[in-house]
């Protein structure tokens, strides 16, 4: 079976462990408890009758008392940097970690446009919106409370990197 | 784990008190967004007072509109609600800014300086209210102006930090911290003073305002300023004794106690460091260099005051007594301070009522073509005529005026006499060009040109026959905005010249760069040209510069006959002085001019 190191990074109190607990357990919690460091789950998903083992990376928010480290993205096969659509600033943050990481790791990446099912403070222009989009290999607006699209983003994450496994030749 | 624990427990209580912030911030920002958006349309263009109900009602905060007299005129749910009194026993309801403004008299040393200055004051209060209310309120408290300075309305907005205040309350050192800068806060600077009072031994208090901090958020963002206010923090740290004690007592201010120093001699000595420290230039982010400058009142304990309230009112009255815009500035209290600070307000309060009552005159000296030997131009002064005091000259009551913003009204007042003037000179068969003189605050009024058209236009007078002086100084402080102004004048065929030209900057790049026709030369040039070879020298140096730029050159200040020669024999274009006349009221200018005929 395939295993595959998952990293969800961004801003403190966008919904990383949220958007965790609805995939792997498909439960949320209103109440905000925060990370600290790193905490690992696992989760297989089965795309295209093969067999995937995400191995996700919850890893602690950034902000003024946690700077973002490059080194939990060693070893990583992609990555998902969740932003809060209700706070304009997790974006500018989100899109500084997306910078950092990109000169680390080639991995695909993926924005996750949390808490959809609250009303949005940011309107993005269609060009602002076409230039962050193209930013990423993948897009999704997502809801941890009401699960909406939370799957549907793992799941194209899980084809994407079986894409690319059969079109790497040198992948074992 | 312990260790595991606590680290989650600080920064669990670390965070949410930044996604409250987080959220207020946003609140405050839309909200403030909306109403700007609103006001700046053309009210005939939108139903105003519909829209801002509508947008102050929607708001999760109180918003709470009064007059100047702090009668209720708007208040929202949001306001009711954060009031209301849970106390079955109030029968009396008590309107929301009635507790505001008490809970601010109570707790705001500096209180009867922002309404006798309306001031704008963004802070938190306590409201406790027997038996069981206890809230923080986060007040914005903002006069909205009328065209003679005075308050037509306040603008209140508060906010519930209760919340935010009890999060922090429980992290002894985030209560006591200011979470920008990490210096000790507000409370915790009223207990420190507090204490060193008790002990009784002698200290200097100083209150430190960073001069024109708004505009440079307003310049640079909200980041940069946030940057700014870590630095200034850190480098007075730095130059301060370890027994002293440095705050951030607000926006952008600080408060610092300089312990056991008694004399004003050993305290400008520690002022002296700060200056120094603080005087160094800044970077942005993108490296940009700036200076900044500030206002510092210091008061003496035990001399000036004995109670944290007083010490605080005085040094907070001498910051800003001794606030002057782009330039470091110390004072000590003293009862002079107090003083002035009565005067300006009178001062200010009559010209006010001048403006009612119509006290102003406009006087207008002669200015003299050399070519044609006639009188061309004049330049309109004003003078006020005070009802007790006589005819009293503009450079005392101007800076007062511009300092109230009093000087808008006035000015336009100017505008609109000199339009009369024009027409009743042509209307005498004359044709002379009338000068006014626009100050800083007018040229950067946005106003100023739409109003000077209408009165060229209502008054049916060639635009031709007014001309702008602007000085220098607002040529180069504000130059994308006196570029704009000045480019607008002169394509209606307004001409304008540079005032007191040689005293200020003279950066002599705007020059080229600007829409200008004449140079007035500076009297204090004038004055000893006959004898001082260096005047003479600048004389015609300005003289040859002006040529080479196309622009004409008027001499102020010409008194004798042999200032004239000389500046005839140099090829000056006009000139203006006692040697033909002092300013003088319309009807003996008019005699003048039919001498001259």
């Amino acid at each position: 079976m395939i295993q595959k190191k998952i990293c969800l990074l961004g801003a403190s109190s966008v919904g990383k462990t949220s958007l965790v607990k609805q995939f792997v357990e498909g439960i949320f919690s209103e109440k905000y408890l925060t990370t600290i460091g790193v905490k690992v789950d696992k989760k297989s998903l089965v795309v295209d009758d093969e067999e995937i083992n995400f191995m996700l990376w919850d890893i602690e928010g950034s902000d003024r008392y946690n700077v973002f480290e490059e080194r939990y993205l060693r070893g990583a096969a992609g990555y998902i940097i969740v932003v809060d659509q209700t706070r304009a600033s997790s974006l500018i943050e989100g899109l500084d970690i997306h910078t950092l990481a990109k000169q680390v790791t080639s991995c695909p990446a993926v924005l996750a446009i949390n808490k959809s099912d609250l009303p949005s403070t940011w309107h993005l222009s269609a060009i602002e919106q076409d230039a962050y989009q193209k930013l990423f290999d993948l897009q999704f607006t997502t809801s941890a409370k009401t699960g909406e699209h939370v799957d549907d983003m793992f799941l194209a994450l899980a084809a994407l990197l079986l894409k690319d496994k059969k079109n790497d030749i040198t992948a074992e | 784990m312990a260790d595991y624990q606590f680290q989650q427990k600080t920064k669990q209580l670390a965070r949410e008190i930044l996604l409250s912030n987080d959220r207020l911030f946003l609140q405050n920002e839309y909200l403030q967004t909306r109403l700007r958006s609103i006001l700046s349309q053309p009210p005939e263009q939108s139903n105003l007072v519909f829209a801002l109900t509508k947008v102050i009602e929607n708001a999760d905060f109180g918003v709470i509109v009064v007059d100047a007299n702090f009668s209720t005129i708007i208040e929202n749910t949001a306001a009711l609600t954060l009031f209301e009194h849970n106390s079955s026993n109030n029968t009396t309801a008590v309107r929301p800014i009635n507790i505001i403004t008490k809970l601010m008299k109570n707790q705001l040393p500096e209180y009867d300086r922002i309404i006798s200055t309306k001031s704008n004051w963004d802070g938190e209060l306590c409201w406790i209210s027997p038996p069981s209310t206890l809230k923080w309120l986060k007040i914005g408290f903002h006069p909205v102006k009328n065209k003679l300075n005075e308050p037509e309305s306040w603008l209140v907005f508060a906010n519930d930090i209760s919340t935010i205040k009890h999060l922090a309350q429980r992290n002894e050192k985030l209560a006591l911290q200011d979470m920008l800068t990490e210096l000790p806060n507000r409370f915790s600077f009223w207990q420190t003073l507090d204490q060193q009072i008790i002990t009784g031994s002698p200290f200097y208090l100083l209150y430190v305002d960073i001069n024109e901090f708004r505009r440079h958020n307003e310049f640079y963002g909200h980041q940069e300023g946030d940057k700014l206010l870590i630095d200034f923090g850190r480098r007075i740290e730095s130059v301060i004794k370890k027994s002293d004690f440095i705050a951030r007592v607000g926006g952008d201010e600080f408060a610092i106690i300089l312990a056991n120093i008694d004399n004003q001699e050993a305290c400008k000595g520690a002022i002296e460091r700060i200056l120094e420290t603080i005087s160094k230039p800044y970077q942005t982010n993108k490296l940009e260099s700036f200076h900044i400058s500030v206002s510092i009142g210091a008061a003496n304990f035990p001399n000036d005051a004995t109670s944290v309230e007083e010490l605080m009112k005085f040094v907070d009255l001498s910051a800003y007594s001794g606030k002057e815009n782009k330039k470091n500035s110390l004072l000590f209290y003293s009862q002079e301070i107090k003083d002035a600070s009565h005067h300006l307000i009178k001062v200010e309060q009559e010209l006010r009522q001048a403006i009612n009552q119509e006290e102003f005159e406009l006087f207008l000296q002669p200015i003299v073509d050399l070519e044609s030997h006639s009188i061309s131009k004049a330049e309109a002064l004003i003078r006020w005529n005070h009802p007790t005091k006589g005819l009293i000259s503009p450079d005392k009551f101007i800076p007062i005026a511009e300092k109230s913003g009093l000087i808008i009204t006035i000015g336009e007042w100017v505008i609109k006499r000199a339009c009369q003037m024009i027409k009743e000179i042509n209307a005498k068969g004359h044709n002379v060009i009338i000068s006014i003189n626009l100050s800083p605050s007018q040229v950067i009024d946005e106003n100023l040109f739409s109003y000077l058209h209408s009165c060229i236009k209502t008054s049916q007078v060639e635009p031709s026959s007014l001309e702008l002086e602007v000085t220098e100084g607002v040529l180069v402080d504000d130059y994308s905005i006196a570029k704009r102004l000045l480019n607008n004048a002169r394509a209606i065929g307004i001409t304008v010249s540079v005032d007191d030209f040689g005293t200020g900057y003279s950066s002599l790049a705007y020059l080229k760069k600007l829409p200008l026709d004449f140079l007035k030369i500076d009297r204090s040039f004038i004055k000893d040209i006959v004898a001082d070879e260096n005047d003479k020298a600048i004389v015609r140096a300005v003289i040859a510069m002006a040529h080479n730029l196309k622009l004409s050159v008027i001499s102020e200040g010409v008194e004798t006959e042999e200032q004239l020669k000389f500046l005839i024999k140099n090829s000056c274009n006009s000139v203006q002085g006692y040697l033909f006349s002092r300013p003088v009221q319309l009807e003996y200018f008019l005699d003048i001019l039919k001498e001259q005929w």
